[in-house]
């Protein structure tokens, strides 16, 4: 027996990089990871259990706890599904202050993803900075819709406040400071060298590679390819307004960053127009109880990509099935793909890279054959 | 007679000597941490005491009080040893630096090269910390310091030699005194050499962008991992003093040392030097990302070797010209 050639690092349920429990076991040689396994789960909370048993009302507060950050992106994601099972359409203005609050959502969750991809590069000033300035956002959410977090905006058939002259002066100032803000991030992620050194080809996901493997969001984005819900299949306001699909061909960390900066600046100009164009009336149509007997599939792209809510009614107050997607969950795949062959040191960045958010992602239970109960999925191991 | 050794037992234990090196740790502790948060547009310490003056003496003494885990599989001996000597290596060091007059504590011929030394058994020690605590982060952590040390340590010879060779003598306190004499501090006279020292003495001390050994969120805290209690307080005592012992060095042999400045009393003068130095560790940490370890010593190999090669042969044609 000789010695073994590989030790076996963990990193997680609890490591300094992951901001959320959830478990890899690397196996490096030397320097160079040669395999990697992701053990999923951690934070199953039950909730599509908790979807089915609670009435179409109450299931809007879930779908706005499934996430911390996209908490716009699930509700606009559940409205649309409910209000298409009920047979009822939100009206234009709430569309477009639906669409306002999904692009400053946007902008929050890119500036705290830059600020720790920052961090796992050991660039704390950086980090330090972005969420300073992210602290703008945040409070411009608090006076707009009473919570910094949670905003509680969607509701089924509209929106619960409507956005005042006086709060779109506010959102034009707030982005008037921020897009100076963002433009400077840029310059410094493109000139800054050790970060380029840190960030330039490494974690390669080749745009053939990131389709086969189902990547969604500015992770196949930054792949190279032009892949947004927004364009390809608009909903709210997104048909309305002008705007591109930022992508670039770096397909390395680096244009995952930079991917992220140009959405928010692209983010600015979408919320921009829609305050221009908003139509006036009313910001929501009642809503009835129940929803007849139908079955449909909600797709929105939030900010780490595209999610997807699947629901089946029954023809009574609470929904039959209730089905979420996450964007995070797509794009394990690709990233164990990437996490393969690299430097120890590159993992953090690599693993930042797709902008986890595990605790929405963690729902998969499969049945153990012959066993009685479920166990979660343990091993998924590609490439 | 009791005088003179009572004088001298002062000197040792208060002043320049331990009380006063562990207080200077603690107070550059403050001022790294302060600057380097205002940096950050942070506040940095606040609390406890004036500004927060107090805070690393409260970490300390908090450390202290905490429950001290030893891992099972750790050499144990090995373990309880290297925090002590971690500690203690850097004050030797600061015994040989004139810190009170143009004189230091111990002062002989030759103790550069003990300090050169002391510099690599810091290393050393931190590498016997990480093989000895046996965990996969503690033992990429030691491994990587070490690789950072075959990288930084022979231009950080070289640029230490340099002002010796200029004053014909290996001895701190008479590269301070050349100093002084000749009234020109060796910063203007040899800027590489100045600009190279920097450089080493940030990946000594494992500052960004060389905190490779201890990068949080690749390795945890690298080869510090598995130690508690009294024993992370031996290693943040030894780091401050580690800091103080960086910053007298450029302050000492390039930056003229202890020298009286017209009104200002030589210790006066040598602490703002220092603290100069610590400013200078400060904001260059603020600045950079983490450097990868190939990209580490590949620069280190490529650039800095070369340049204070070249320092030292500017310095050998400036000699023979001049005399």
């Amino acid at each position: 027996m000789g010695y073994a050639s590989t030790i076996k690092v963990p990193f997680g349920p609890q490591h300094p990089a992951l901001k959320e429990p959830e478990h890899f076991l690397f196996e490096v040689e030397g320097d160079t990871v040669v395999g990697v396994k992701p053990r999923i789960g951690y934070v199953h909370r039950g909730m599509e259990k908790a979807f089915e048993l609670g009435t179409y009302t109450h299931d809007l507060y879930l779908a706005e706890r499934i996430c911390g950050i996209c908490t716009a992106a699930h509700t606009t994601c559940y409205t649309q599904a409910v209000e298409e099972l009920m047979g009822i359409e939100a009206p234009p203005r709430a569309k477009y202050i639906r669409t306002i609050i999904a692009e400053l959502e946007r902008i929050q969750s890119h500036s705290l993803w830059i600020g720790i991809v920052a961090h796992e590069a050991g660039f704390d000033t950086f980090f330090m900075y972005v969420w300073r300035d992210r602290e703008a956002v945040m409070n411009l959410f608090e006076e707009l819709t009473g919570g910094r977090v949670l905003h509680a905006m969607n509701a089924i058939g509209g929106v619960r406040r409507d956005i005042t002259p006086e709060g779109a002066s506010k959102i034009r100032k707030v982005l008037d400071y921020f897009e100076g803000r963002t433009k400077e991030y840029l310059r410094v992620i493109r000139t800054e060298q050790t970060f380029l050194k840190r960030t330039q080809g490494v974690g390669i996901l080749k745009p053939n590679e990131a389709v086969k493997l189902g990547a969604v969001g500015p992770t196949l984005r930054a792949s190279g390819r032009k892949d947004d819900v927004r364009i390809d299949d608009p909903y709210v306001a997104y048909g309305e307004i002008p705007f591109n699909a930022i992508s670039s061909d770096g397909c390395d960390a680096l244009s995952r960053t930079l991917v992220r900066a140009e959405e928010m600046i692209e983010s600015i100009r979408i919320i921009r127009h829609a305050l221009d164009k908003m139509p006036v009336g009313a910001i929501r149509v009642r809503a009835p109880k129940v929803a007849p007997p139908a079955e449909t599939v909600s797709r929105v792209e939030a900010p780490r990509g595209e999610l997807i809510h699947y629901a089946r009614s029954n023809g009574t107050a609470k929904p039959e099935r209730y089905k979420v997607r996450s964007p995070t969950l797509a794009n394990i795949p690709s990233l164990c793909k990437t996490l393969t062959g690299i430097h120890v040191a590159d993992i953090p960045i690599i693993l930042a890279g797709i902008d986890p958010c595990f605790s929405c992602m963690d729902r998969l239970l499969v049945p153990v054959k012959g066993g009685g109960g479920t166990r979660h999925i343990a091993k998924l191991r590609v490439g | 007679m009791t005088q003179i050794i009572a004088f001298e037992i002062f000197e040792l234990l208060v002043f320049p000597g331990i009380a006063f090196m562990v207080l200077m740790g603690f107070l550059f502790e403050w001022v790294d941490r302060k600057f380097f948060a205002r940096i950050q547009s942070r506040y940095g310490p606040l609390y406890t005491g004036p500004v927060g003056i107090l805070q690393p003496f409260a970490d300390f003494v908090k450390l202290l009080s905490k429950e001290d885990m030893v891992p099972r599989a750790c050499d144990r001996g090995l373990f309880t040893f290297v925090p002590i000597l971690y500690a203690t290596l850097p004050l030797t060091a600061l015994f040989l630096i004139p810190i009170a007059s143009e004189a230091g504590l111990v002062e002989f011929d030759g103790d550069l090269i003990l300090l050169i030394f002391i510099f690599g058994m810091t290393t050393i020690a931190v590498f016997l910390a990480g093989w000895s605590s046996m965990s996969r982060f503690s033992i990429l952590g030691s491994v990587r310091s070490v690789l950072q040390m075959l990288s930084y340590e022979i231009p950080l010879g070289l640029v230490l030699i340099g002002p010796a060779i200029a004053t014909k003598s290996l001895s701190i306190g008479e590269i301070v005194r050349w100093q002084a004499s000749n009234g020109a501090w060796f910063l203007w006279l040899q800027p590489i050499g100045f600009a190279i020292l920097v450089i080493c003495l940030l990946a000594e001390l494992e500052l960004i962008p060389f905190d490779i050994p201890e990068a949080e969120t690749e390795i945890v805290a690298g080869w510090r991992t598995e130690f508690s209690g009294r024993k992370l307080a031996m290693f943040r005592l030894g780091r401050d003093l580690e800091i103080v012992l960086a910053a007298s060095v450029v302050a000492s042999i390039y930056l003229g040392g202890a020298q009286a400045i017209g009104p200002i009393p030589p210790a006066f003068s040598f602490i703002l030097k220092a603290l100069g130095a610590l400013l200078i560790f400060s904001f260059t940490r603020a600045l950079f990302a983490r450097l990868r370890i190939d990209q580490m010593i590949t620069g280190m190999w490529k650039f800095l070797l070369p340049l204070a090669i070249a320092q030292v042969a500017l310095l050998q044609i400036e000699l023979g010209a001049f005399g």
